[in-house]
């Protein structure tokens, strides 16, 4: 196995066009250790994590700016991430064990994609977007592009990210991250729920909802229609009972040695309902009509 | 506190071996390095059922560096087993699970190892695939071993195929009292495969010596048994064969090669060793171990019981379906045990309980702490809560009201002694707040009891030998996996020769010196090898004191020893060091040795004579059950135990609270999981859930005492009844907070919810 | 094709090399003979593997050796003090936290972080630290226990 600890993104871009398929990066190396251990050694493993400039937390006006190579504990333990992206800290609170979060990475688990990737649903219910490199130049992809199948991103075998960008919610904006486990965080996400919403003005109804699955679909998706249904709504418990049955019906789980397909539609529809009354509850100060 | 009348004993001493453990010592099998050795690996079958048609390793063995290919054709056409003589330490003409060992290679890293088994091109015949024991024993399943009798005491009508073994247990005239039962409660229970998931991996090092012999490194619980199988499997007599084991991080059972012909990778080493002609080692990683070493089974359970109006119980008739895997194994006595314990440990009068041992092609039954207990008891003691609920009691209640006295019979016991059941009861109950604490939505209060007989294996010996300075070094035939060994048997050695604790060294295991020993299984470290080096130490008190006697001019039945001083009682002027004595032994008889085995026939003898005095458990516990999710979280947890008198007390709780968990894991998330391939789909820790310590409540630990057992100075067996309540404690709590009940587990979010939505309750 | 690694374990400096593909775990085990780390899941979902990088606990079975490469290293070896344990050590002998000790040396190392950061650990934090290592033998009651009185010791608390 050909081994590279590349000292910039142009070299590690080229090491990438050079070797394609037969290339692997490694950030943190939790998940790429397993790998190379039970599955295949790759021709080549491009060990990024000497390229400077990626492992910072920046705040840009009003999104932060996340580099790749943070590691999961550092977006526990950063004040910014917490007060300002709690949804997000909230995933890497949740996020294996000590021991894990302290090595794997914001950017490997983006780019692992799977799809019960702790800190994807979100980044999708936040609408981050990464900054995607290539050897002919650098393209900014909001994520809900950068997801296109179990272990797929539109970065391919050549692609590289530098940055992940997440906008501060709306004002009054509140959120959650439930993620549904046996054991607990140690366990990989049975399903995992986000929920972002933004009361109007008023608080009297939602200006924005926003509900991202994971471990239900090929990817980590947004519960699209069950947005709509809900934006402009007041939140009653008739609404939240539907917008619950409409994002299960939203998720195409499999099922698999940890859980059967319906048993996931079920908790999809549980944790989105708890979703929407923790978060309007937070937001508006008042329970569910 | 140690009782009045002893100095050490019932004190909780830290354990021999501590600090070695904290400085992570390189005590374990999986730290050894031999000089020039090689690395080993063995090439498991792809198919969960099928024939070999052919095996070709040469394009492996061309590989540079390998330095040995073994496969069926290179041992002796012998098999081994326990139950049955049924299974070749590598598969010859046909896999029967997809563990199933069929070639080893012997290499000079593990990366040419790997490849080299990829290399091996192994054809096969796939043959039908049976999982479910139920559907195996249809006349119309294929069958497993063509050359193996079915069991001669089925019933004469009995239409069954693969069935392993068979016991009946038939007491009264259950039809009649049945018929005649004012109430009848009819269940069906299941519980699934679980892996004993040892932190340790398995290892085996072998190496040829210079004069032919073979030493074998093994982390095993039963280093004579392993002498036994790598001598019978290689055709070299037992003197030949030399095992020196390692310490173990762990074993529950899985850890038993020999014992139950389960996954025996030790004569596989040897074998390669005596081939490539250098030392080999093999180190089994950890989806390996899950898909190929030996297993709790899953159990299948029928059971109904019938009552009296008061809530006497009168009959109980019911069958057992207990998957023995793919090999004889452990099933027959896992299975045998899980039949008795199905009658419970209460007055039952008529009783019917048939249960069939039945293989499939699955991983093979083991000695898994306390085989055939918990099962059984998650059927019994749930069934237990669904009668009290049909009757209106109180389940401590129903419990205490078919509570068996001294001198009472129960189901597999013809008399008991003491019956401490009914008193761990009542502690658990008022432990746990049983009618006092006050339950939120959806909790529930649980209680399950249990009992669990020491096994009855053979025994075995210990030998105390006394050095010169009048400190001692003890040989037993057991192994040090965290249990009495380091814990309880050097307070026995130093109580009887009066010395200090620090002054005893209990060594481990060499099948050249150590005395033999059937293995560090069944509950007996205590017992067995307790009583041994109790006695052994006793006689070579005796033997210091015969020759100290003369020298201090008083009968040997007047001396004792303290303070390193053996001293006439009463007058402690008159006194001579230990060590001058111990000393002085060269001169004599060469060295004070004392040698002492448990007699285990007369151990059992006794117990008929006099009454069981088996341990008895109660488990309490207070659940909260999530009805949107299923999951369950145990806010509280009681165990209650009589294990006699504890020699050890810390070592007896830890073995309780690590029993408790690992049934907790049971119920809660653990299970080997299967494709209609008989692929295991979970092997690894990523999907085969370990309790965590965020899902663990704090295990609680009561003893009660006044129940003397049949060990040394009243001792009982502590290591496996802690894993016989738990699972029906979890379900019966989570009856009493949602008043549904669960029959099958694991009690994982999935099942519960589900259960929950079939009984409109969510 | 083998890489060299410089890196300080326990204070001590140390050079060798290693293919890359190596994990930090059996580079500290097989090559500079460190064997107190465990090797159990090899795929970092039991802790037993636990070491500190450069203060902090990681799994060095998912890390790559050549990670290590400048960084230091503690491993349960360079916890006591010559013959006087650290007291973690001593707390998981005293309470009888030891059975069969597989999971110790990763516990230590998990704990002695945990109380480094951490004088007065909250049970919510014991279970942050501790709940990526795995036991099998105690069901956890005197690990609890281990943590509580090296707290109180360290503090002096007892």
């Amino acid at each position: 196995m050909d081994y590279f600890e590349p000292k910039s993104v142009r070299e590690a871009l080229s090491l990438l066009a050079k070797y394609g398929d037969q290339a692997k990066v490694i950030a943190g190396g939790t998940d790429v250790m397993v790998d190379i251990k039970y599955k295949e050694e790759p021709d080549c493993l491009v060990n990024i994590k000497k390229i400077p400039g990626l492992g910072a937390i920046q705040e840009n006006g009003d999104s932060l700016r996340i580099g790749p190579l943070v590691t999961i504990h550092e977006l526990e333990t950063n004040k910014l991430v917490r007060e300002k992206l709690p949804v997000l800290w909230e995933a890497a609170h949740q996020f294996a064990s000590l021991q894990i979060r302290n090595t794997a990475t914001i950017g490997g688990n983006v780019c692992r994609a799977s799809p019960s990737g702790e800190t994807l649903a979100p980044l999708l219910v936040l609408e981050a977007k990464g900054k995607l490199a290539f050897s002919d130049g650098e393209k900014t992809e909001a994520f809900k592009a950068l997801f296109q199948g179990p272990g797929k991103t539109s970065l391919g075998a050549k692609g590289l990210l530098t940055e992940i960008d997440v906008p501060y919610p709306a004002q009054g904006s509140r959120g959650v991250y439930l993620k549904h486990a046996v054991r607990g965080a140690m366990d990989i996400a049975m399903v995992a729920v986000a929920v972002l919403i933004t009361p109007n003005a008023a608080k009297s109804n939602l200006q924005d909802a926003r509900i991202g699955l994971g471990a239900v679909a090929p990817t980590p998706v947004r519960a699209a229609k069950t947005e709509a249904m809900l934006r402009g709504k007041p939140l009653t418990a008739a609404l939240v009972k539907e917008a619950a049955a409409m994002a299960a019906s939203e998720s195409s789980p499999i099922s698999d040695q940890r859980s059967s397909a319906e048993y996931r539609r079920w908790i999809v529809e549980a944790l989105t309902r708890r979703g929407l009354e923790q978060t309007w509850k937070a937001a508006t100060g008042k329970e569910v009509a | 506190m140690a009782k009045a009348e002893y100095t050490v004993l019932g004190t909780s001493i830290p354990r021999q071996g501590g600090v070695e453990r904290v400085i992570g010592a390189g005590i374990y099998g999986i730290d050894l390095a031999l000089k020039d050795e090689l690395h080993g690996g063995i090439l498991r079958s792809q198919h969960a059922h099928a024939k070999i048609v052919s095996i070709d390793t040469s394009a492996a063995k061309a590989l540079p560096g390998v330095h040995a290919i073994v496969t069926a054709a290179d041992a002796p056409d012998v098999r081994y087993g326990r139950t049955y003589i049924d299974r070749y330490m590598l598969a010859k003409n046909r896999v029967r699970y997809m563990g199933d060992p069929v070639a080893a290679v012997a290499a000079e890293s593990q990366a040419i190892v790997k490849q080299a088994l990829k290399k091996i091109k192994v054809v096969y015949e796939p043959l039908p695939v049976v999982i479910d024991p139920e559907e195996t024993m249809k006349p119309s399943a294929p069958t497993l071993h063509d050359d193996m009798p079915l069991p001669k005491n089925l019933p004469p009508d009995a239409k069954v195929k693969n069935v392993c073994s068979f016991t009946t247990v038939h007491v009264g005239d259950p039809e009649k009292a049945m018929a005649e039962a004012d109430v009848v409660v009819d269940e069906v229970y299941e519980t699934k495969m679980i892996h004993p998931q040892y932190l340790e991996p398995r290892i085996a090092a072998a190496q040829v010596e210079p004069d032919g012999r073979i030493t074998v490194w093994a982390n095993a619980q039963a280093p004579f048994s392993v002498r036994t199988d790598v001598a019978r499997l290689l055709g070299i007599p037992l003197n030949k064969v030399r095992i020196l084991s390692t310490e173990l991080g762990g074993g529950f059972g899985g850890k038993a090669s020999g014992i139950t012909s389960g996954a025996a990778i030790e004569p596989i080493c040897a074998l390669l060793a005596v081939k490539a002609k250098r030392p080999v080692m093999i180190v089994l990683d950890k989806a390996e171990e899950t898909i190929s070493t030996t297993i709790r089974s899953g159990a299948k359970m029928y059971i109904k019981t019938g009552v009296k109006k008061d809530g006497t119980m009168v009959a109980r008739t019911g069958k057992v379906v207990y998957d023995a895997g793919a090999y004889s194994g452990f099933g027959a006595m896992a299975g045998a045990r899980c039949t008795n314990m199905l009658g419970g440990w209460y007055l039952m009068p008529n009783c019917h309980i048939d249960g069939y041992v039945v293989y499939t092609n699955k991983q093979v039954c083991g000695p898994v702490r306390g085989p055939g207990g918990p099962q059984a008891a998650f059927a019994v003691e749930s069934h237990m809560d669904s009668i009290a609920a049909k009757l209106g009691m109180d389940p401590t209640e129903f419990r205490l009201k078919n509570t068996p006295k001294p001198g009472d019979k129960i189901i597999g016991v013809a008399k008991l002694r003491d019956v401490s059941l009914g008193e761990t009861i009542k502690t658990a109950a008022e432990k746990i707040g049983w009618g006092k604490v006050k339950l939120e939505k959806n909790q529930g209060i649980g209680i399950a009891t249990g009992s669990w007989i020491e096994s009855a294996g053979p025994g075995g010996g210990a030998i105390v030998k006394v050095n010169e300075d009048g400190s001692v070094t003890v040989h037993i035939g057991k192994i040090d996996m965290g249990t009495a060994p380091r814990f309880g048997i050097p307070l026995i050695a130093a109580e009887e020769l009066g010395i200090p604790v620090s002054d005893v060294t209990v060594v481990n295991v060499d099948t050249d010196a150590s005395p033999w020993d059937a293995g560090t299984v069944g509950s007996r470290a205590i017992i067995v090898s307790g009583t041994a080096t109790r006695l052994a130490a006793i006689d070579a008190r005796n033997q210091l004191f015969t020759m100290a006697a003369s020298q201090l001019e008083a009968s040997p039945d007047d001396l004792e020893i303290k303070d390193r001083q053996i001293r006439v009682k009463g007058t402690p002027s008159k006194s001579i060091p230990l060590a001058t004595i111990a000393t002085a032994a060269h001169n004599v008889i060469g060295e004070v040795i004392g040698r002492g085995y448990c007699d285990n026939q007369a151990m059992m003898a006794e117990e008929k004579a006099r009454g069981s005095s088996q341990p008895f458990t109660a488990h309490a516990c207070i659940v909260e059950v999530d009805t949107d999710t299923g999951n369950v979280k145990i806010l509280k947890y009681v165990a209650v135990h009589d294990i006699g008198f504890p020699i050890h007390p810390v070592a007896v709780e830890g073995q309780i609270e690590g029993a408790t968990a690992m049934s907790i894991g049971q119920a809660l998330c653990e299970q080997v999981v299967f494709d209609d391939n008989g692929r295991t789909m979970n092997p690894s820790f990523v999907d085969y859930l370990m309790p965590t310590i965020n899902m663990m409540p704090r295990i609680e630990t009561t003893l009660v005492h006044g129940y003397p057992g049949a060990g040394p100075y009243g001792a009982k067996g502590a290591g496996e009844i802690g894993c016989v309540p738990p699972m029906a404690a979890i379900a019966n709590a989570i009856y009493n907070a949602t008043g549904v009940r669960i029959t099958k587990l694991p009690l994982s979010p999935e099942n519960v919810l589900r259960a929950l939505k079939e009984a409109g309750k969510a | 094709m083998n890489l060299t690694i410089n890196l300080t374990v326990n204070g001590k400096s140390h050079s060798a090399t290693a293919e890359p593909s190596t994990s930090l775990l059996d580079f500290l085990r097989d090559t500079l003979n460190f064997k107190g780390t465990k090797l159990c899941c090899n795929t970092g979902e039991c802790g037993a593997c636990t070491i500190l990088f450069n203060g902090r606990p990681i799994n060095s079975c998912v890390t790559l050796a050549a990670d290590a490469n400048g960084a230091e290293i503690t491993t349960v070896e360079g916890l006591a003090d010559g013959e006087k344990l650290h007291p973690v050590q001593q707390a998981f002998i005293d309470t009888g936290a030891v059975q069969c000790g597989y999971c110790t040396p990763g516990f230590i190392i998990s704990v002695k972080a945990l109380l480094d950061r951490s004088k007065h650990p909250t049970a919510e934090e014991i279970e942050e630290a501790v709940s990526g290592n795995i036991c099998r033998c105690t069901g956890y009651a005197k690990i609890v226990d281990a943590i509580q009185l090296a707290a109180d010791r360290l503090e002096g608390r007892s």
